[in-house]
């Protein structure tokens, strides 16, 4: 393995198409359990919890926590893919040996993952701007530009999911993920609750996550479609995602090639 | 005329850790020409196909397959090389049908142009009923022969394939050797590593023995057998069978102990046969080397597990 073959290719589009095949068995069953559950969060959260929760800047707490869940959404979808998912490919399905015996390279493979985590992110988020519209929850026709964002949200988070997946010794390795990386951004990325009136500490903790960028980013377009910031956010967002990109092919290497 | 080497290592070594598992090997594989790696567990064949086409890196030596080397041209390599891998790699979650479009994608073969070819691969190695069926629902041999079908969804020149036969009952495995010898006739080079002497000597040109990383002898296999071994083994089974042994002295032969059996390796079995029943000996086995002789005097006969 060199260096060249850490840079994926249009060859990563193959891995993608894998990854689609073998999804295409299961997504109706899935999709309608999916959208129930979207509609539960919205439900619990927004209109249950929001009673208790008065009016802010002007808009109601189910209209706060939408975009969200909208985000989180796409967080844990591509996270389940990065890290059991290509757990299972990885240690026990075999999948990435049977394409390393294809013309394929360890980068296309990766890249492959990970735009196919940005796939399940889109879906999964599309499932539930859908429950929003329903609700009457979204405020501007921009709130369809979220997509790309969501994309690489899902490429985020797939990268964080492969670099743990390279290094984890089992199953039980991923409570680690879920509870240092996975849950802290879902509780503290301005998903619930936002920033203003926190403790200093929190906020800048919160304002370090790069998934607070995203959540700001979606929101502002779903419910007012402009957002403050916009480029900084950005900007934050890609290069993350990017630095991580590196750490899960360096990681997924080192598991692959002995 | 020199042969054109499809592969070509010299001096391949890769250690893991302590241990070195391939240690300084030399071997060329010529175009068209079957070769059977053989050697008992842990002795490194695995190790060696994984640097073959790529998935191990190698700590030392030279290795050029088809032409280009393997550190720097891996992914083009493949491109012309199919590998059957010694554990299962196809996806259970698809059809056999599938899987197969699923591979010929990774090459590039776009799904409908792939078509006649699966086809005509599912038939060659008989799963053309099972063309819908999810791969759980597959024996160990027909998952074993879906492999051979889909490393050859491309046309391959060189087939490489770690241990094809293992654990299939005598049908499947002779359909597998009928259908190895085919695709040789057909020109292509195939790299085999089997614990199965019958088919090392049966499809192989040559052979090469591993131990330890290390290959202790190579050649055609009747060759080799003749050379190192001899014409024919006398077993004799049974405790205190001293005396028959006594009676073969002088014969220079050369005389193997393990557990309860005595191993008597020779050019030609008539005289000992002779001295042994003069002796009063009847109870022995005469027979002709094998490969089989061969290796267990090479490698021992200890377990390896
Ligand atoms: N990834 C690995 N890490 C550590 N040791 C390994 C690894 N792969 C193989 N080995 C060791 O290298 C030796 C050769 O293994 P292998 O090539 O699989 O042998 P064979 O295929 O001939 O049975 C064995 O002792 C094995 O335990
Ligand atoms: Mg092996």
């Amino acid at each position: 393995m060199n260096a060249a073959d850490m840079i994926p290719s249009r060859r990563a589009l193959r891995v993608w198409l894998r990854h689609l095949v073998q999804y295409r068995s299961f997504y109706v069953a899935e999709w309608a359990g999916n959208f129930g559950e979207h509609a539960l969060y919205l439900l619990a959260f927004g209109y249950g919890l929001g009673r208790l929760v008065p009016s802010l800047n002007g808009i109601s707490y189910a209209q706060f926590i939408g975009p969200g869940l909208v985000v989180s959404i796409a967080m844990w979808t591509s996270t389940f893919e990065s890290t059991y998912g290509a757990y299972n490919r990885m240690r026990i399905q075999k999948t990435y040996e049977a394409m390393m015996s294809a013309p394929l390279s360890l980068g296309d493979i990766v890249f492959g993952d990970l735009l196919w985590c940005g796939t399940r992110a889109i879906v999964g988020a599309t499932l539930m701007m859908i429950v929003l519209g329903l609700f009457g929850l979204i405020g501007s026709p921009w709130a369809l530009a979220v997509m790309p964002i969501i994309f690489l949200v899902g490429l985020m988070f797939g990268s964080l999911g492969l670099v743990s997946a390279g290094i984890a010794p089992s199953f039980s390795f991923f409570s680690f993920h879920f509870s240092l990386v996975v849950m802290p951004m879902f509780f503290f990325a301005e998903t619930f609750f936002p920033l203003k009136g926190l403790p200093e500490g929190l906020r800048l903790f919160s304002q370090m996550l790069p998934l607070t960028h995203a959540v700001k980013i979606v929101r502002g377009l779903i419910i007012y479609g402009r957002v403050d910031d916009f480029l900084f956010h950005l900007f934050v967002l890609a290069g993350c995602t990017l630095g991580f990109m590196v750490c899960a092919t360096v990681s997924v290497s080192r598991r692959m090639t002995s | 005329m020199v042969a054109e080497l499809d592969i070509d290592a010299r001096g391949l070594s890769k250690s893991f850790g302590d241990l070195k598992a391939v240690d300084g090997i030399d071997l060329r594989v010529e175009r068209g020409e079957c070769y059977g790696l053989l050697g008992p567990n842990g002795a490194g064949k695995t190790t060696v196909i994984r640097m073959l086409h790529g998935a191990a890196r190698r700590d030392g030596g030279e290795l050029s397959v088809l032409g280009s080397d393997v550190t720097t041209h891996s992914r083009r390599i493949r491109e012309e090389m199919g590998i059957v891998p010694q554990e299962n790699t196809l996806d259970n979650e698809l059809t056999v049908y599938a899987n197969m479009w699923v591979f010929a994608n990774y090459f590039g073969i776009p799904r409908r142009r792939s078509l006649k070819r699966i086809e005509e691969l599912l038939d060659f190695v008989q799963l053309t009923e099972k063309w819908s069926e999810q791969i759980k629902n597959l024996s160990g041999g027909m998952k074993r022969r879906l492999l051979i079908a889909r490393a050859l969804i491309h046309r391959p020149r060189l087939l490489i394939l770690d241990e094809p036969t293992t654990g299939l009952d005598p049908q499947a495995r002779h359909l597998v050797w009928q259908r190895l010898r085919e695709l040789k006739s057909g020109g292509l080079t195939i790299l085999l590593t089997t614990h199965y002497m019958e088919e090392a000597s049966q499809l192989c040109d040559r052979v090469g023995v591993m131990a330890r990383g290390r290959l202790l002898v190579e050649g055609p296999p009747a060759d080799l057998v003749r050379e190192r071994v001899g014409e024919e083994v006398i077993e004799i089974r049974g405790a205190g069978r001293e005396a028959a042994v006594a009676a073969l002295n002088g014969l220079g032969l050369d005389i193997e102990r393990a557990g309860d059996t005595l191993y008597l390796y020779c050019r030609s079995g008539a005289e000992v046969v002779e001295r042994l029943v003069s002796a009063g000996e009847r109870e022995f086995l005469r027979r002709p080397a094998s490969l089989e002789d061969l290796f267990l005097r090479l490698t021992g006969r200890e377990l390896r597990e």
